[in-house]
């Protein structure tokens, strides 16, 4: 009973958040291995089992899911790597060199981000589609085009986050790294980088569950269905009415759930405390 | 190897009108090794971090050997520093942090894990080489710290309080193997502390500064001997020089009730400014007057034993004991004074020091 009280509840609590999480998931899984495609013929979890629907998704030359499924991962993984360089490298300036506008562009870092990307996706669309005339690499339609709205637009909470982290570097290890010789990029990639490692592995996983799941951008941005990515794409299952095929959308989530969990197991790593431990008395 | 010069070197933080060095000059010999103390904020980091480049000069010039460097970034300066708080490369061993100036500077491998094995073995450091900072002690890191420094082979070191951090015996320990360790590399250092018995013992010439300004840079016998003015006569030396004002007389000042005599030109120059004169002693440089000879009355507020020495603290008859600050005088400490007691302290003529009581500076008395 006292058992219990003092750390048997917390196991009690731990279950019930644990149901909880994997609930939607295992209902998802089963959905995607029900083939009456539809959500209410799924509500007897693992009732029928069959590979039918992964088969559907992966054939239908209609909804070309292999090609989403890569444009998803390189638009991702571009996002998340371009996010995480250009954010650390403003946050470096910020937190490291002392210049005129140096507040004022913190501040309005923190504005600009409280204003939701969404609200601007007009002004966007107008924007690629003028840049399509002049510059059509990157203009409406182009993947590439939609990576650089995503890292404009994510710049601004990125930055300011990884400001917060990098002063926890203490400035002492610039400086005596500075009289050891080394230029402002040795510091930057050979030291600063490595200690603010678990900054840089929740912004870039964070930057890559987003873009992801972004979907409004992604669909006015994105036209061709062979350029378009997995969120823009699978929509187009259940968007149509009468003919939601809900089987094969979820089997569709399930596959690109995958990628996520297995960065996130790798990235998990680096998501540590306690590495400038050492560097200075404190 | 090289001379340091600063050439009324000067440091205005930005937003901040008074300076927090004021056309510091100090020039300092090839090898020499010099401290710089005062109390805190006065402004020894930033001379320090001006000489290594990371402070810029508002005004002056700093030179290292013939070579003006006051524009040149820290890694052209051919310095190494030791910060105050080690600043260690938490991601790197013991072995990869001395190395890491060697390998930017393109030093072959095999002469890099050399230099830092020697260095490693002058510092003791050699179990260590494969352990990261966090894993060793505040002591170990302070020596990574120096022995970074060394292995650079650097033209000045620069020390930014490196004690500061470790326990009172390690301190004094550490304090003599710097010292010595200096003394056989025969490297041009620049040691900044605010402890004025380190600034002793380590010193060949100590720099004594107080908000920016250079108050005097002798060698610590002089210092402690001939102080500059009150500031540096109340700072060195512990417990502190007795400094208060007494009344001038004809041939030197009235303490208490005996008449301490002040070089003639002393008296001179202090009854121009009033009639009164700043007078110092050393707590050492006063006995206890026998029966009936002349001395300064003074009632005991506490005795302080230290086993070698013993010092007694205590005020004038009619002073306030918790406002004056207290007269300390060196006694035998099998003596049997005890609080409560009044006893009569004889000053010793040649051991005094007078001052002016408006500039504090020090008045002639040769
Ligand atoms: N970055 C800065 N910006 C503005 N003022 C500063 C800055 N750094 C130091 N100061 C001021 O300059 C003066 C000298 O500072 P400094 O760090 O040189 O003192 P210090 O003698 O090293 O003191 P301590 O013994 O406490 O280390 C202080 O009054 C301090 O407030
Ligand atoms: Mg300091």
């Amino acid at each position: 009973m006292t058992w219990l009280r003092s750390t048997g509840w917390r196991h009690l609590i731990g279950l019930a958040t644990l149901v909880f999480a994997l609930f939607p998931i295992l209902f998802v899984i089963s959905a995607s291995l029900n083939p009456s495609g539809t959500l209410v013929g799924s509500n007897s979890l693992f009732s029928q089992l069959t590979l039918a629907n992964y088969r559907n998704l992966l054939d239908d030359p209609m909804h070309p899911y292999a090609k989403w499924f890569l444009n998803t991962m390189v638009i991702g993984g571009l996002t998340a790597v371009g996010t995480v360089f250009l954010g650390a490298c403003a946050a470096y300036a910020f937190s490291r060199f002392r210049f005129r506008g140096r507040r004022t562009g913190l501040l309005t870092l923190l504005l600009v981000q409280m204003f939701p990307q969404l609200l601007a996706y007009v002004a966007i669309f107008l924007l690629l589609l003028s840049l399509k005339d002049v510059f059509p690499v990157l203009g409406l339609g182009s993947r590439l085009g939609l990576v650089m709205v995503y890292l404009g637009g994510a710049l601004g909470v990125n930055t300011y986050l990884m400001y917060g982290f990098f002063n926890t570097v203490p400035r002492e290890i610039d400086e005596s790294a500075k009289i050891d010789g080394a230029s402002h990029a040795q510091i930057f990639f050979g030291i600063i980088l490595r200690l603010v490692a678990p900054i840089l592995a929740v912004i870039g996983l964070l930057s890559f569950v987003a873009t992801i799941n972004e979907f409004v951008i992604a669909s006015v941005v994105l036209v061709d269905p062979d350029k378009q990515t997995l969120a823009v794409g699978m929509y187009q299952f259940v968007s149509q009415q009468f003919s939601e095929h809900w089987g094969v959308f979820a089997a569709g989530a399930f596959l690109g759930a995958v990628p996520v969990v297995l960065l996130f197991q790798f990235l998990q790593r680096y998501i540590v405390g306690g590495l400038t431990a050492g560097a200075v008395k404190g | 190897m090289a001379s340091v010069t600063f050439d009324r070197a000067t440091r205005i933080y930005p937003g901040s009108e008074h300076p927090a060095v004021d056309k510091l000059d100090l020039q300092i010999q090839d090898g020499e090794f010099l401290v710089l103390v005062g109390p805190s904020g006065c402004g020894k980091s930033t001379s320090l971090r001006m000489l290594a480049g990371l402070e810029e000069c508002s005004e002056g010039r700093i030179l290292i050997g013939d070579r003006d460097v006051t524009r040149l970034q820290p890694k052209d300066r051919d310095i190494a520093m030791v910060f105050q708080n080690y600043a260690l490369y938490p991601h790197m061993s013991v072995a990869e942090n001395m190395a890491f100036a060697l390998k930017i500077a393109g030093v072959a491998k095999d002469e890099r894990d050399k230099r830092v094995r020697d260095a490693a073995k002058l510092l003791d450091l050699e179990p260590y080489l494969d352990r990261k900072p966090k894993a060793l002690s505040g002591g170990q890191r302070q020596r990574v710290a120096m022995g970074r420094a060394i292995v650079r082979e650097p033209r000045v070191f620069l020390m930014d309080e490196p004690l500061s951090n470790l326990d009172a015996k390690l301190r004094v320990s550490t304090r003599t193997q710097i010292a010595s360790l200096q003394r056989r590399l025969g490297i041009t250092t620049v040691y900044v502390t605010h402890d004025q018995v380190e600034a002793m013992t380590m010193g060949d010439r100590v720099a004594v500064l107080k908000d920016g300004v250079l108050q005097q840079c002798d060698t610590p016998r002089h210092l402690y001997d001939r102080p500059n003015n009150v500031f540096v006569a109340g700072f060195i030396g512990s417990p502190a020089m007795n400094i208060r004002d007494f009344p001038l007389t004809q041939n030197g000042a009235m303490v208490g009730d005996t008449e301490i005599p002040l070089h003639r030109e002393a008296v001179a120059m202090a009854g121009r400014e009033g009639n009164t004169v700043t007078v110092g002693f050393r707590p050492e440089d006063v006995d206890l007057a026998g029966d009936g000879q002349p001395g300064v009355p003074v009632e005991v507020d506490v005795i302080e034993e230290l086993g070698s020495d013993a010092f007694l603290y205590g005020h004038l008859p009619g002073a306030n004991p918790l406002e004056d600050s207290p007269i300390i005088a060196r006694i035998d400490p099998r003596s049997t004074i005890k609080r409560g007691d009044t006893v009569h302290l004889a000053i010793r003529p040649h051991h005094v020091h007078a001052f002016s009581p408006t500039s504090g500076e020090r008045l002639p008395d040769a």
